[in-house]
């Protein structure tokens, strides 16, 4: 079956009233649990997945997918609104998203979040449905050498992110390296930094680092300004709550940015829509012409990463349904899902099973319309959430940070880091440190000490493998490029200064 | 007769009635059993647990609700040590998989025992297969290990912690031989298979359920499977003795625990609630697509099962040159 025909047997399949129905559910699940900080999808999919043993294999995947990309829809909500992140790929929203909010453009920056998800997820979908098969081998010759330089390639984006002071921003980026360090080593099963507490030995989750230096952070930081009435101004009139021209052309790259890395990085089973989101909002500052206005809330710093982990989504299903390899949590969930159903993902299954796999696809195309449906017209009703007042409002965030925390394993130890996280977020914003790097640090840093590991395995100690293949030694070039560039100008004004 | 006598006396008579309730009666749940797994939400310990329940439930073996509870940590030493605490609590039990055995002998933190604690009964081994990709030169196990031998230290394994059966079974296959092998490993098994297609490393441990779909479209091969008897789905395939290594074979056990000192009447319940969710058809499924082994042994074996797989983990790990602290 030809891809053409493929599709239009898929959006027969996909249009059936049932298959609507549960592409709808899932979509509707997917933006509450994204909105819903600590709930992700992959516990809400594992579930739902009992429930869903009677159902159609077909209707089953359709729903539990839509769960799966919807929640990178709605991620953004909380991020943007209350610098809270919803999912650990919308956290870097937060770093502008949040900025616009304070700004009064709440509404714009969730329009923007918005469009390009829709935008970035119908490219990765076009993409995961023209070029699956060729681009799933193009996965396979990325090996730990080059997952080690587009690990490197991030970090030295910190560079750009460090804000005024380069030292503080290495400072911080040395702690979030720290921080993702303890735990259990996976090489040796030798536990690192853990000071004998069991709790620690599975190390620090993501989400709770991040809602501690965000959430808590800016709860403590609107304290100590004593900021009295609501905290963020909101516009009135539907006009000034969805993007402005401008704005929209601002994001113009910033839409085929996050498209690209999106899927590409989606693609590979090592690195998830956090990396994506991160690495397309450090090259969208990176070849920006204003890159100091970043982080004071620019729409293009939404549009990059929101649009990367949406592009994400199609690419991550590709390893997933062409050799039935799951690139992460959920997707492994979803692959467990269709064992389950007897349709077995893996080089057959387009052949075997089309109704499942062209029905698939098909739905993507039809649940990134239903979501962008579903999210637009919520954007001036969530915007309104900023007119409560902060007395209302502090006591909430806390609230919903705390049960997010807990949710994430059920343990009251990881409310207490939480709280730990907010003290360090507060110190940090009071000295003037940046938090982004640490943050980056966190994400980045664990893949990349593993990839630097197994390279070395690899080529028993020889570090010459990590520039010596082709793919590995441009991005490593690139980091270079990309490390020393912001520091020219800096040179020339020492130069001048001296002569 | 006053009221702190009267206290005393319809206490020391619910006494007696609890004590006689207890010496004949059978125990009964009287509410919503807790069933701790280690994993979060899809873990392998989360599927396998909401299976066993779906399984339960269509076979209306419970009266009482169980629920799922993720006691996420320490790969299993959060959820061993959560069911030590829960000591005389009838309403607990646990899903105990092989890290519960290998985590406490290598990590400090890790502080209870399986043997602490009270084995109700043995589920399932896990088989694995010994797989090459299509286009290595390697047919047989032999001739992966000859080339090892050939160029010590050059063959690569992808797979994952070094407790793993995976690594264990690189230990015993690397002290009968004397070959010597890299191990490299990966956090999750996608970046393993896909280290394994991209030709990055040379051979992999897997799971038949990850590798039969590869394997039936030829992009991988088996060239052993790790099991005592050939495996219904891979019959044309040796075990590593049939491939001429006979080593020891570090099982992957999967299984119901209880915490410690489970009253008999208890452990009665539980043995027969679970023998039957073994014989239910929605666990049966389970067993059949998951390609695992099913192995049910009741509380007695089961315990002189885990002791046993103890003493030979330990001396795998200890040849591994893994340290351990206990």
């Amino acid at each position: 079956m030809d891809i053409f025909s493929g599709l239009m047997h898929g959006f027969s399949v996909a249009l059936m009233p049932t298959n609507l129905l549960w592409c709808l559910v899932g979509c509707f699940l997917g933006t509450v649990v994204g909105i819903l900080p600590g709930l992700g999808p992959a516990a809400t999919i594992a579930m739902l997945l009992p429930m869903t043993y009677n159902m159609s294999p077909t209707g089953g995947i359709i729903m539990l997918t839509g769960i799966y990309y919807g929640a990178k829809y709605g991620g953004s909500t909380t991020s943007i609104l209350l610098n809270m992140p919803g999912e650990s790929s919308s956290v870097v929203t937060c770093l502008d998203g949040y900025q616009m909010a304070r700004k009064g453009r709440a509404g714009a920056a969730l329009g923007i979040a918005a469009i390009a998800s829709f935008i970035a997820g119908t490219f990765g979908i076009v993409a995961l449905s023209l070029v699956a098969p060729t681009v799933a081998d193009y996965a396979l010759s990325f090996s730990s050498p080059e997952y080690f330089a587009l690990m490197a390639l991030g970090l030295a984006l910190v560079v750009l992110l460090a804000g005024d002071s380069l030292v503080k921003g290495l400072i911080a980026l040395l702690i979030g390296l720290w921080l993702t360090s303890i735990g259990t080593d996976l090489f040796t099963s030798q536990s690192r930094f853990t000071f004998g507490q069991s709790s620690l030995l599975s190390g620090l989750d993501f989400m709770i680092v991040a809602i501690g230096v965000f959430a808590i952070t800016e709860v403590l930081n609107s304290i100590a300004d004593s900021e009295e009435t609501q905290i963020l101004p909101v516009p009135k009139g539907l006009r000034n709550l969805l993007p402005s021209w401008e704005e929209l052309k601002a994001c113009r790259f910033a839409f085929a940015n996050g498209s690209i890395v999106g899927f590409v990085i989606g693609v590979l089973p090592g690195a998830g829509a956090s990396i994506a989101s991160f690495i397309s909002y450090g090259i969208e500052r990176a070849v920006s012409k204003h890159p100091e206005k970043f982080g004071t809330g620019v729409p293009e710093g939404v549009a990059a990463p929101e649009g990367a982990n949406n592009a994400d989504s199609g690419g991550a299903l590709i390893p997933l349904l062409t050799l039935g390899i799951p690139g992460g949590g959920t997707t492994a969930i979803l692959l467990s899902a269709l064992v389950l159903w007897g349709v077995k993902p893996g080089p057959l299954m387009m052949t075997e099973s089309p109704d499942v796999f062209w029905g698939l696809v098909a739905s993507l195309y039809i649940g990134n319309v239903m979501l962008l449906i579903l999210n637009l017209p919520m954007v001036p009703i969530f915007a309104q959430i900023l007119r409560i007042p902060v007395y209302v409002l502090h006591p909430l965030i806390l609230g919903v940070s705390v049960i997010g925390a807990y949710s994430v394993s059920g343990r009251v130890f990881d409310v207490m880091l939480l709280a730990g996280f907010g003290l360090l977020g507060y110190a940090m914003s009071r000295l003037k440190f940046p938090v982004a790097p640490l943050v980056l640090g966190f994400v980045l840093g664990d893949a990349m000490e593993r990839a630097l590991r197994q390279s070395l395995m690899m080529s028993q100690g020889d570090l010459s493998i990590l520039f010596s293949r082709p793919i590995s030694a441009v991005m490593i070039a690139c980091a270079i490029v990309v490390l020393f560039l912001p520091l020219l100008p800096r040179f020339r004004a020492l130069k001048q200064a001296a002569g | 007769m006053n009221k702190r006598n009267m206290l005393k006396a319809s206490l020391a008579l619910s006494a007696l009635m609890v004590f006689t309730h207890g010496a004949h009666a059978e125990f009964k749940p009287t509410r919503p059993i807790e069933l701790v797994v280690h994993s979060g939400p899809g873990g392998g310990n989360d599927v396998m647990g909401r299976a066993l329940i779906a399984a339960i439930d269509d076979a209306k073996l419970s009266p009482v609700r169980i629920q799922i509870s993720n006691k996420v940590g320490g790969g299993g030493a959060t959820a061993a040590s959560y069911l030590a605490e829960k000591k005389g609590d009838p309403h607990v039990i646990g899903i105990f998989t092989s890290v519960w055995i290998t985590n406490p002998l290598v990590q400090q933190e890790a502080n209870v025992s399986i043997r602490e604690l009270t084995p109700i009964s043995l589920m399932l081994l896990e088989p694995a297969l010994i797989a090459v990709r299509a286009e290595s030169p390697f047919k047989t196990l032999g001739d992966f290990i000859e080339a090892a031998k050939a160029n010590p230290g050059k063959m690569k394994q992808s797979g994952g912690s070094p407790l793993a059966r995976d690594a264990l079974v690189r230990t015993v296959l690397q002290a009968k031989t004397g070959a010597r092998w890299a191990f490299i490993s990966f956090p999750s098994g996608g970046e393993r298979i896909s280290a394994l297609l991209g030709g990055h490393v040379d051979a992999m441990v897997i799971e038949p359920a990850e590798a039969g779909e590869l394997i039936r479209s030829g992009k991988i091969r088996a060239v052993a499977q790790v099991a005592d008897a050939r495996l219904p789905d891979f019959k044309d395939i040796p075990t590593l003795k049939e491939a001429g290594f006979d080593v020891p074979n570090p099982p992957q056990p999967r299984g119901l625990i209880g915490p410690p000192g489970m009253a008999p009447d208890v452990l009665k319940y539980y043995e027969e609630l679970m023998q039957k969710a073994a014989q239910s058809p929605g666990w049966q499924k389970f067993v059949r697509d998951g390609l695992f082994e099913a192995k049910v042994l009741g509380p007695k074996q089961t315990t002189e099962f885990l002791t046993q797989t103890e003493v030979q983990m330990r001396g795998i790990l200890q040849e591994s040159g893994v340290k351990l602290v206990r």
